[in-house]
């Protein structure tokens, strides 16, 4: 985490392969992605990785099982959709699977991004700002299905917050400045984090690569 | 292939209005094409049965068209152009054509003018009486005519009466021999006498074989063929005859393939460029949805494919339903050119699965292209900038888009000067392209241009309150929306400006060198064609100073050399008195030489054309007289005016033989009163004549006000499709606006001054547009600046202005509504 402009959202979409950093380089679990090409990179979002964004995470055209089983069917396989329903079950949304995004709210489209999100067995979820637009009991119940992809299913969550109470959730909080690694913590409470958040960093850090 | 990802159809379904805009564009693009196509294949195929050669299986002819060869070895074109008269044959060939084998018999045959003041109508038409053997005419009473005899029509006569009769070589007195089962104004003479008497000895129009029994047509044909082989005549069976009897054909032929070719091209080109926009705008509008595809794993591929797939699920639905709406321009189109004589009655609309298969195939192609194009752009770019991109617009026209603006723009000022040295048809197909290849910089350049108008018309709005600033700042950062919107309004305002002006331009032109170049006192004028003694009579006339015979009628001049090279109607004035006699009752404004040696194979010119030819006085202007035959008299002035008197000046007698009627269009008197001379014919003054409605004046008036309303209307269609849609696509905009405490009224205030700037822009680079066309052209052909009614102009202003707020207003209405009842 870290204050606005200071980097956060352009070493997620790096770290992603969603950008491409101007020096150095991102590996994904050994993997060197920096080289890739753009249908590599796709290849390995749709089998590695997933997002959840703060806002315009789902096709409106589409309805929420269509939605959840989207990397799926980008990839050419053939829809699951006895697994679509078993994680919309997970996220709570089994009953929701035939509407359309226009007609949940704000807290039940996150979690159908969470649930597509985890309908490929990732490896690494990303999560830039996922509470931002959400009030703070529909915030913790996204929280949780990410905190339960990390405990229940082994997947790393990487998330980017400007919220305490969000990134307590986080087994390692990286406070980010002017677009270098200041600080990090070890678990922590949002009281801890938030004190942490407002302590001057040290200036005159080089910006460049890190990772 | 890969499974399709079933996106496309997901997301028309899903919201089929959002499509709404694609569909109309690629609807219209399939009507312009199909109706153009439609009258295009018509002017192809068109022909007429035959009426009088009914009967006659084999026609033989003279070749009706010139020809203008480009190019050499396999790149040689040939392109046709009709005579302005008929062009007629040895009559000596039928006897030649008679001993083809299969032929029964083969006669020569006539049509010309035959003026009778003592029977009833006055006009008959005259015909060799060896015509009976195929129209089957029988005399009812008397006998075949003789040398000095006529054969006439039921109730014109009795056998026996004498009849005076005047034709092109002149006035004689008939017996009349016979009278024919016929009914109607027509006389019939001895063969031997016809071809004089019509003003051409041993020349025929055309001659009529008849096959020998157990001969059929195409046998028939081919022997005659074989028979003439050598002599450049044309052998014509079927349908083809008709061509030869209604020599309207070949030009209503040229009318219907310029508006179905040169026009319908333009306008074909227009209509898949503004649909491409238009697929290119909804595409950009959905941005954000194909960054979060890309993010969620599509590759670019598929991405490019679902924008495909949505252009082939709307484009085949959008071209039939343009199909209908095309077919009835083209039958109204068509209709309208039949009732204003430019079509000839028994021309058909030729229908066929051709031109209504290219339509839709052009309406696919359309949606394809730019689709997947427009699909490059979210394909291409990085996921993670193209969901900050798609929230934040940014101007970077490609450098490649640059330059091939810039390109156009240079190939327009190019051609605007060929323009300049063309005139009639010619300068309106090249200010056609002038006004498509400045529109394509406009398209190229549009964000650039859109940019530079709002900040140029933003000024003044900044500091006009809090909408008006608003409007001003969105439209400068807006400038690819803005430029999708400007483009059409540009488009629309450039063609109709174009089009209408240069006619209006022309016609005043000519009006006003008509009115000061004609100085005679009196004109007279006779439907019928005035009698070959009227001016004799009318030089007797007590008080008389000069009177100038004229015979209207046009040749062909070759233009411009090489790939160039062309042949451009002139119309001619054929005069019958002296240079002296004709300065008294015209003021041609001459600027070189003297009309003094006007005669012979001494011609005098108009300066365009003297220019366009690239001849001056003294030289000679090889040139085809209206029946095809090829001259090269000597230029002995170049006068300024005339576009509105003759661009040509000749003697009249150099013109006898060439011309089917030999009768005088106008007198043009000086001195003297006009009583004595209405027994001559309708007598005016010379501001009367001037003002007389002018059939071919009006109908080019109304083609090229068609043209504009269709061009316009479309481009019109097209702008407020656009902003229709842009407008819609800022729902969330406006409702933002709502919420943070702008008020309904505000917030369409904002709308308007948007709207304002955009169709202003629009109005003024349009009109730009028209003048650089414009100014050049027109001092090419009227050697003026244009001629622009300000209410024709100030319509189109209006027009443009009020469609555009409109366009932003019902939306923007019903977006807000939508806003207070949700």
């Amino acid at each position: 985490m870290g204050p606005s402009g200071s980097g956060k959202s352009t070493f997620l979409q790096c770290a992603a392969g969603l950008d491409r950093p101007s020096e150095g380089s991102v590996r994904l679990g050994g993997t060197e992605i920096t080289g890739m090409n753009e249908n590599e990179l796709t290849e390995l979002r749709r089998r590695r990785l997933g997002f959840v964004f703060q806002a315009f995470n789902l096709l409106p055209s589409l309805t929420v099982e269509q939605n959840v089983l989207l990397p799926t069917r980008l990839a050419g396989q053939r829809p699951d959709r006895r697994r679509a329903a078993d994680v919309l079950g997970k996220v709570g949304l089994a009953d929701k699977a035939r509407r359309r995004p226009g007609e949940l709210s704000g807290g039940q489209q996150q979690r159908v991004a969470v649930a597509r999100a985890l309908i490929g067995d990732p490896d690494v979820i990303f999560a830039d700002e996922p509470t931002g637009a959400l009030d703070t009991g529909t915030a913790a119940e996204v929280l949780g299905l990410l905190r339960n992809a990390v405990d229940v299913l082994g997947a790393t969550v990487v998330m980017v917050t400007l919220d305490p109470v969000a990134a307590a959730w986080a087994d390692r909080v990286l406070f980010l400045a002017d677009g270098a690694f200041a600080d990090s913590l070890e678990g922590g409470s949002p009281a801890r984090i938030a004190a942490r958040m407002s302590a001057p960093f040290r200036s005159g850090v080089t910006a460049g690569a890190a990772a | 292939m890969r499974r399709p990802t079933g996106l496309a159809r997901a997301a028309i379904r899903f919201k089929p209005a959002s499509f709404a805009g694609t569909f109309l564009a690629l609807l219209m693009c399939a009507l312009i094409v199909s109706a153009c196509g439609i009258l295009l294949e018509t002017g192809l195929r068109a022909s007429v049965p035959p009426v009088r050669y009914a009967n006659a299986p084999v026609i033989v002819a003279a070749d009706q068209y010139e020809y203008v060869v480009t190019g050499s070895g396999e790149d040689e074109e040939r392109e046709a152009v009709p005579l302005p008269d008929t062009a007629r044959l040895d009559a000596g060939l039928a006897a030649k054509a008679a001993s083809a084998p299969g032929a029964a018999a083969a006669v020569a045959d006539y049509t010309f003018p035959v003026r009778a003041a003592t029977l009833p109508g006055g006009v008959l038409t005259g015909h060799g009486w060896g015509s009976h053997l195929f129209t089957g005419v029988t005399v009812t009473a008397g006998a075949a005519p003789g040398d000095g005899e006529v054969v006439l029509g039921r109730n014109a006569a009795a056998v026996g009466d004498t009849v005076t009769l005047e034709t092109a070589s002149g006035r004689r007195e008939f017996r009349v021999s016979g009278v024919a089962g016929a009914d109607g104004p027509l006389a019939w003479f001895a063969d031997g006498q016809a071809a004089t008497l019509a003003g051409h000895p041993g020349r025929a129009d055309a001659i009529a074989v008849l096959p020998a029994p157990g001969t059929d047509a195409a046998e028939l044909a081919a022997s005659v063929t074989a028979a003439l082989a050598g002599s450049g005549v044309r052998v014509h069976a079927g349908d083809d005859r008709g061509a030869v009897e209604d020599p309207g054909l070949g030009y209503a032929k040229e009318t219907l393939f310029g508006i179905g070719g040169s026009f319908g091209g333009i306008a074909a080109i227009v209509a898949v460029f503004t649909a491409a926009a238009t697929v290119a705008l909804s595409v950009s509008q959905r941005a954000r949805e194909f960054a979060l595809l890309r993010a969620v794993g599509a590759t670019p591929r598929q991405i490019r494919r679902a924008v495909a797939a949505e252009a082939l699920l709307i484009a085949p639905p959008a071209g039939i339903a343009g199909l209908l709406p095309g077919l009835g321009l083209a039958m109204w189109w068509f209709e309208q050119l039949r009732d204003r004589g430019a079509v000839p009655a028994a021309v058909q609309l030729h229908i066929s699965a051709m031109p209504l298969l290219i339509a839709v195939a052009a309406g696919l192609l359309t949606a394809l292209g730019p689709g997947w194009m427009a699909g490059r752009r979210p394909a291409r770019t990085r996921p993670g900038q193209a969901l900050a991109d798609a929230s934040a617009e940014r101007l970077r026209p490609g450098g490649a888009r640059t330059v091939l603006g810039l390109a156009a723009l240079a190939g327009g000022l190019a051609l605007t000067g060929v323009s300049a040295r063309s005139a009639g048809d010619d300068a309106a197909g090249a200010a056609l392209g002038v006004v498509m290849l400045f529109m394509l910089a406009v398209g190229l350049l549009g964000p650039l241009l859109a940019r530079l108008s709002a900040g140029l018309f933003g000024l003044p709005l900044r500091g006009g309150g809090p909408a008006a600033g608003l409007a001003a700042a969105n439209s400068r950062t807006n400038a690819r929306r803005l430029a999708s919107a400007f483009t059409p309004i540009v488009l629309a305002m450039a063609f109709a400006s174009t089009l209408v002006f240069m006619h209006t331009s022309e016609n005043h032109a000519a009006g006003k060198q008509l009115r000061a170049g004609l100085t005679a006192d009196h004109v007279v004028t006779n439907p019928a064609g005035l009698a070959a003694d009227a001016r004799s009579e009318a030089a007797r006339t007590p008080g008389v100073e000069a009177v100038v015979a004229v015979l209207d009628t046009q040749v062909l001049v070759p233009i411009g050399a090489g790939e160039f090279t062309s042949l451009r109607g002139a119309s001619v004035q054929g005069i019958t008195g002296s240079g002296a006699e004709l300065a008294e009752v015209q003021d041609l404004d001459v600027r070189e030489g003297s009309l003094d040696a006007l005669g012979g194979d001494r011609i005098a010119i108009d300066t365009t054309l003297a220019t366009a030819a690239g001849r001056g006085v003294g030289d000679r202007l090889p040139l085809y007289l209206p029946d095809g035959t090829r001259a090269s008299p000597e230029i002995i002035a170049v006068y300024g005016r005339g576009l509105g008197l003759g661009t040509v000046t000749m003697d009249r007698a150099s013109l006898a033989g060439h011309v089917t009627s030999g009768f005088d269009d106008a007198l043009l008197v000086r001195g003297g009163p006009a009583e004595p001379l209405t027994a001559l014919g309708t007598v005016t003054g010379a501001a009367g004549y001037a003002s007389r409605p002018s059939p071919d004046a009006e109908l080019g008036a109304w083609t090229t006000n068609t043209m504009a309303a269709v061009l316009g209307g479309f481009a019109a269609i097209a702008a407020v499709n656009t902003l229709v849609m842009t407008v819609l696509d800022r729902r969330r905009e406006l409702r933002m606006l709502h919420l943070v405490g702008s008020t309904r009224r505000q917030i369409l205030t904002m709308l308007h001054w948007e709207s304002l700037l955009v169709s202003l822009a629009g109005v003024i680079l349009g009109s730009a547009i028209a003048a650089a066309t414009l100014f050049p052209m027109m001092r090419g052909t009227t050697g003026e600046a244009p001629y622009i009614p300000l209410l024709t102009y100030g319509s189109f202003t209006a027009a443009a202005i009020g469609l555009a707020l409109l366009a932003v207003t019902l939306p923007a209405r019903a977006v807000l509504r939508r806003r207070r009842s949700g």
